[in-house]
């Protein structure tokens, strides 16, 4: 679901823009008063604000985002989505890949003041591996048997099997470091990171303001003054305020709230593909589903660029399994890759079925914006190749309930990616995933190709196991992946400087000017 | 009497007892708990052990019984539990927000009562005319057009029109900026305030109505008494039981119906509080908001009776 | 009928219910220009013209062949809300207002505490605890509107318990359903009339409520609510999917306001007489 993608990444990430060193203005200025010169206050729309302040328990969007300009993490990723380093200056593994040493960067110190060191790192993995603590994170840490703190500023990672993914992993914000005296109790609300931004000011519900850190380790420093988080419920209301210049810099979900934004003149909106992806999820181990051929009517019937059209008005991009711009599925390489009704009725010929079937489909309103508007036009194409969904339209905490129960036959649903498809797919479609419950669908073939992918280092062969697993999951029509869509971030042309990431992270909040 | 008294607060007792069991019950009802809505379908990976922990977190592991009565417990102590997604007291925050959704309320009810009064007393001073024409359409829209289509549509034409938005920026408090505070409360109070003046617009005429074809209303237009002086003095004066009574309900059930407005204007009020709540699973801050606000109306209730009575000439009289 | 003919304005609302009633009826018997779930991509968004007379929405769909099944599918959640409100509610006002006592105590128990429940949030949890389709939500507007009911009747029965013909027919030794039936419900019914009227409008403005938050009722079938909902962040890219369910939301609740105004005017028993 769209929650899990956002978890998955974050983390600030140092990019290099040369300072064009002015003074930064002092004092905070008024919302609407963005000053000529660097600095001020940005104002940031959103829905909603952070369920929860403790990173490690951060699934949803907007405590990401915040969360993400507080926290440190030993590695990060650039904006095109590259792991590079953060808390940890460079890392390296063994020669037979059973450890994983990395050096972490000197002169950090966390918002309280106190310096961070290896002491800490050990700290925070050994807290988030222990079930007690609820990480959410704790599964990306599965091959790590033990961590050693030689010296401070030196952190070993002893590993059950090689694993490739486990950089990528280190740098989402649910692995966030935190000080070793720190308490959950503590940092629910009086964070402490050693992220650009600081905790400044919090009023339930309303808003959320960060100021910016003095002490950050980076290169540059953040430009802002701060940055306020302000809670306006409505999507529409949102572009309200940006239009009446309350509001600078939102993201948004809905195609259509983005199109309205942009048809105003005032707001700039820039689309970013998500790694995030929409599919029709089917339960393999469920009834008719079981029948590998029903599966493959209805991955025939589907013509997924008209689901695009009609449900986000073409916003976005047909996709397959992988979504990582590095790994990218070819999404013509698929059974059937274009709508072929004929080859559909001959599959269900196959099953038996000839007459047609109706398959449960539940999906959820109020999760995300295009999730009913799918679920009717694959109602209305599948009708056509006499394959009847069966709509069940839940409210989202009925729908979460039974996803994670895995109990659905089929599921319209919005995934999170990630930049890893090991982090992404090795969950749901291995045996023992911790998500194939809700997956559905494993094999041998791909227990076997996701080991491989994990034990490989070199990254032209990881592209070739992908690629077979990608291939794997088409031809059996584990799911049906539909498409892909945009992340919007409206700015309005005061806001400089910030580049909108794939993820839909906030990172680069801190190179913002307003100007 | 003060067998009465005693009565009417046992009364209320069980009135706010009822609502206690009814909204506990139905909360657990709903599909999904705070885990599940805090992590989304994170929750899926969470390993059995993570969740005991999970729920120990949330007080989900106590019995049913023992969560009802230690909240209904608490409540009493002043204690109505914790929000742990804006690490506040279900206290602190109601404290903030009931005085918001209470100052809409009043702001709409005084919108509502200029809009429907005067239209009903000039409604009522000739009826089948062209002025009751005017007050059937007015309140007639206000009965008809759904609050959020009209909350919407003036927000974003106002907005993208004018740039007029003060919703835009940051909720202000009454003490804090009153200014600010009175332009982001207007637009919402105009929208509910509308929708209300339909019924006491109604109430008005139909109580002047009524009023003037008494005795006393002839006897003193005979006596040679003004007509504005008979108008707002005798007739209005006598119409006003009905009219408060009208406002009273009216005014109680805005203490938590105006979710809709609060949402699309950005209301920090009580109702947007309980809808979170429930989006959320905070079982604490429904439960205790819902009871504060079912407590509110109780009072709400009683105050109108007792406002009832002092004006009231029949019952003054005796 | 006498009532409707007696006052203008409940007659331009009887001839807007009528209209309505006409267009639901078509669609009811499938006599529509377009089906109103097919898609039709090719077709989409295209602005009103003589074969689409309200344009088309995202899926191609005709909008006014939606309109047309939603005022069917809104009107029926509201007949059948307030048709369950009307008997629970007026059988809980029966019985209290004549059994007195331990009854009279249990449902005006019951009815305080729904009372004070905010309606919007009482319809909106109890939209989230059941599996959601039009009965489901029909039933959930239905309990906020029982206390209504039962308040609006229970009062008049008191009072018609005391009077003589029914002490008499008590006497007689009938049974107390009996009277109830024969004796004490015929003298309320005008009552429940205007209340039933009020009410349908508002079922139909609590529906729409409802959807636009999110808990409506569930597509592909179209409700007026509903169907405001998905239009409202289109209204710049095809305003007519939204200006459409909303101008004929507004004009059903303002038929039923001037029909339930004008029974009101003529059956209301204080109104008798004055006229």
């Amino acid at each position: 679901m769209s929650r899990g993608a956002f978890s998955a990444i974050g983390a600030a990430a140092a990019l290099s823009i040369a300072l064009t060193g002015c003074s930064s203005s002092s004092g905070p200025t008024t919302s609407t008063g963005a000053s000529g010169t660097s600095g001020g206050n940005l104002v940031v729309g959103v829905t909603t604000d952070p369920d929860t302040l403790f990173p490690w328990k951060a699934t949803q969007f907007q405590a990401v985002n915040v969360l993400t300009n507080i926290y440190g993490t030993l590695t990060e990723f650039d904006k095109d989505l590259n792991v590079v380093p953060g808390l940890a200056e460079s890392w390296k593994p063994s020669e037979d890949g059973k450890t994983l040493t990395l050096t972490l960067r000197k002169g950090v110190t966390f918002s309280d003041g106190s310096a961070f060191d290896s002491k800490d790192v050990k700290a925070s993995l050994d807290k988030i591996m222990d079930e007690a603590t609820a990480a959410v994170a704790r599964a990306s840490l599965s091959s790590v048997k033990s961590v050693e703190a030689p010296d401070a500023n030196t952190v070993v990672l002893h590993l059950n099997t090689p694993d490739a993914a486990l950089p990528a992993n280190l740098a989402t914000v649910n692995m966030a470091m935190l000080s070793s005296d720190d308490t959950e109790e503590k940092l629910n609300t009086t964070p402490n990171g050693t992220g650009p931004f600081t905790l400044k000011k919090r009023v339930a519900s309303q808003s959320i303001t960060l100021a910016r850190n003095d002490k950050y380790w980076g290169s540059e420093k953040p430009k802002l003054d701060g940055v306020e988080f302000r809670v306006i419920p409505d999507e529409s209301s949102i572009v309200s305020a940006m239009q009446s210049g309350n509001v600078q810099l939102a993201v948004f979900n809905d195609p259509l709230v983005a199109q309205t934004a942009e048809g105003g003149g005032t707001i700039t909106v820039a689309k970013t593909p998500q790694l995030n992806y929409h599919a029709l999820q089917l339960n393999a181990t469920h009834g008719e589903l079981k029948d590998l051929n029903v599966r493959l009517a209805i991955q025939c019937a589907v013509d997924r660029k008209q689901v695009l059209d009609t449900a986000a008005l073409g916003e976005g991009e047909v996709t397959g399994p992988i979504t990582s711009p590095v790994f990218k599925s070819d999404p013509q390489q698929r059974p059937c890759p274009t709508r072929d009704l004929a080859k559909a009725a001959e599959y269900l010929g196959k099953a038996g079925k000839a007459g047609g079937l109706t398959i449960k489909t539940m999906v959820s309103q109020g999760e995300y914006a295009t999730s009913v508007n799918e679920a009717q036009n694959l109602k209305a194409q599948l009708a056509e190749a006499k394959i009847n969904l069966d709509l069940e339209v839940l409210e989202s905490g009925a729908f979460v309930d039974r996803w994670v129960a895995g109990d659905f036959d089929a599921a319209v649903a919005l995934n999170g990616g990630r930049p890893d498809p090991d982090g992404m797919y090795g969950r749901y479609f291995t045996s023992k995933g911790n998500l194939n419950k809700v997956a559905g669908y494993s094999s041998p073939e791909l227990d076997k190709l996701f080991a491989e992918g994990k034990a490989t280092a070199d990254q032209a062969k990881r592209k070739e196991i992908y690629a077979k697993v990608s291939a794997e999951l088409e031809n059996n029509a584990a799911w049906i992946w539909l498409f892909t869509g945009y992340t919007y971030t409206g700015t309005t042309s005061q806001v400089k400087g910030f580049v909108p990431m794939a993820s839909g992270s906030l990172q680069y909040l801190r190179t913002t000017t307003l100007g | 009497m003060r067998n009465r008294v005693v009565r009417r607060v046992a009364g209320v007792l069980g009135t706010l007892f009822g609502v206690a069991v009814f909204v506990f019950v139905m909360l657990r009802a709903i599909p999904g708990d705070q885990i599940t809505a805090g992590l989304g379908t994170e929750a899926a990976a969470l390993t059995p052990a993570q969740r005991v922990a999970l729920e120990h977190y949330y007080g989900l592991d106590e019995s049913l019984f023992t969560q009802f009565f230690s909240w209904l417990g608490n409540m009493f102590s002043g204690n109505f539990g914790y929000s742990a997604r804006s690490q506040q007291s279900v206290l602190d925050l109601t404290l903030h927000s009931l005085p918001v959704t209470f100052e809409l309320a009043v702001f709409s009810i005084v919108l509502a009562l200029l809009i429907g009064v005067p239209l009903g007393m000039l409604a009522a001073s000739r009826t089948n005319s062209p002025r009751d024409a005017l007050g059937q359409v007015v309140s007639l829209g206000g009965l008809s057009i759904p609050a959020f289509l009209l909350a919407t549509t003036l927000l974003s034409v106002l907005a993208a029109s004018f740039g007029f938005n003060p919703n835009g920026q940051g909720f202000a408090g009454l003490l804090d900026d009153p200014l600010l505070n009175l332009q982001q409360m207007f637009l919402p109070a105009l929208v509910l305030g509308f929708g209300i003046a339909a019924p006491i617009q109604r109430t008005t005429r139909t109580a002047v109505l009524e009023v003037r074809s008494n005795d006393f209303v002839r006897t003193a237009r005979a006596k040679g008494v003004p007509p504005r002086r008979l108008q707002v003095r005798h007739v209005l004066g006598n119409a006003l039981v009905p009219i408060v009574t009208m406002t009273g309900l009216q005014f109680g059930y805005l203490l938590g119906g105006a979710v809709v407005v609060e949402q699309v204007f950005s209301v920090p009020g009580i109702g947007r509080q309980v809808l979170l709540g429930i989006q959320q699973k905070e079982y604490a801050v429904v439960q205790s908001t819902v009871l504060v606000i079912a407590l509110a109306f109780v009072i709400v209730n009683l105050l109108t009776d007792l406002l009832y009575r002092i004006i009231d000439p029949r019952v003054r009289a005796s | 009928m006498n009532a409707l003919r007696k006052s203008p304005s409940s007659l331009i609302g009887g001839v807007v219910l009528a209209l309505l009633a006409v267009v639901a009826l078509l669609s009811y018997f499938g006599l529509l220009p377009h089906d109103p779930i097919a898609q039709n991509p090719p077709s989409r968004f295209l602005s009103p013209s003589g074969d689409h007379l309200f344009g088309t929405d995202q899926f191609g769909r005709d909008v006014f062949s939606r309109v047309a099944a939603g005022v069917g599918n809104s009107a029926l959640i509201a007949v059948v809300a307030v048709a369950f409100s009307t008997v629970v509610g007026t059988l809980g006002g029966l019985v209290s207002g004549f059994y007195r006592g331990f009854a009279d105590g249990a449902i005006g128990g019951v009815t305080n505490v729904l009372f004070a429940f905010p309606p919007l949030l009482l319809a909106l949890s109890l939209a989230s605890v059941f599996d959601r389709n039009w009965f489901t939500i029909a039933v959930a507007i239905a309990i906020v509107y029982v206390p209504i009911f039962i308040r609006v009747t229970r009062g008049p029965v008191l009072s018609l318990r005391e009077i003589e013909y029914v002490k008499a027919a008590t006497s007689t030794g009938q049974s107390r359903w009996m009277i109830m039936l024969r004796h004490v419900l015929p003298n309320i019914t005008s009552i429940i009339v205007i209340q039933v009227a009020l009410s349908l409008s508002w079922a139909v403005l609590t529906e729409a409520s409802l959807s636009f938050l999110g808990l409506g009722t569930p597509p592909p079938a179209p409700s007026l609510g509903s169907m405001i909902f998905e239009a409202r962040s289109l209204v710049f890219v095809a305003p007519w999917t939204l200006i459409a369910p909303g101008a004929v939301v507004v004009l059903l609740v303002v038929g039923l306001n001037l029909v339930g105004d004008g029974l009101r005017d003529t059956l209301d028993p204080r109104n008798r007489g004055k006229r």
